[in-house]
């Protein structure tokens, strides 16, 4: 498990929060499927600003200043700031955007839960074979 | 003691009770990490993303806090 599993976890969280939106705007209202789909960009932005400064600042090789201080003072604003107009603009349901902001969690809780199930973390299990076929 | 004021007085401080505990938990879970990576430099990949998602999960508490501080900011005027 290692930072490809935040990159698929990115990617899954994208693709679900598109169709579960697209659901919504079918099924219920544009706006409330827009708000969703808003929140779940929010909480992918927040993810991505994480694991791009964790990356930079825990890497082995000297960190790159430069960058670790833009992306720093860029996650702030971009996060909160347009979060402040999104909530306050009152154009989205907040509903909505936090059910948005929480797939990504719901994601995160459903991969690890079936690895845990399915044992890839386990050394050995994902390679035993049974008895007998070796 | 009005609605209002009640609001006014409690909403900056539930924020900054929210900051203070994501930013200490955010604190303990990093240098809990930064000494795992020390003790064991192989196992890097596999703590940092159990950190990023830590964070994440921490970090998603706040930014609850502040979703409920900007809407409820509007009651108070």
């Amino acid at each position: 498990m290692g930072l490809e599993f935040i990159t698929r976890i990115i990617k899954t969280t994208a693709v679900v929060s598109l169709v579960v939106s697209l659901c919504i705007s079918y099924y219920f209202d544009w706006k409330i499927g827009l708000g969703f789909l808003v929140g779940a960009a929010w909480s992918l932005v927040n993810l991505f600003f994480i694991r791009t400064l964790i990356k930079e600042v825990v890497s082995p090789n000297e960190a790159r200043k430069s960058i670790t201080a833009v992306l720093a003072l860029l996650k702030f604003p971009l996060l909160y700031v347009a979060g402040y107009f999104i909530v306050a603009s009152e154009f989205f349901s907040v509903y909505a955007l936090l059910a948005g902001f929480s797939l990504l969690f719901a994601v995160i809780v459903l991969k690890v839960l079936g690895r845990l199930i399915l044992g890839l973390d386990v050394p050995g299990v994902r390679n035993k074979q049974p008895e007998g076929t070796a | 003691m009005d609605f209002r004021f009640a609001l006014a007085l409690a909403l900056p401080l539930a924020i900054g009770l929210a900051a203070i505990g994501s930013g200490m938990g955010l604190g303990r879970a990093v240098g809990q990490a930064m000494e795992a990576i020390g003790r064991q430099p192989e196992a890097a990949g596999k703590i940092q993303t159990a950190m990023i998602i830590g964070a994440a999960f921490i970090e998603a508490l706040t930014i609850y806090a502040l979703v409920a501080f900007f809407l409820l900011q509007g009651k108070i005027a």
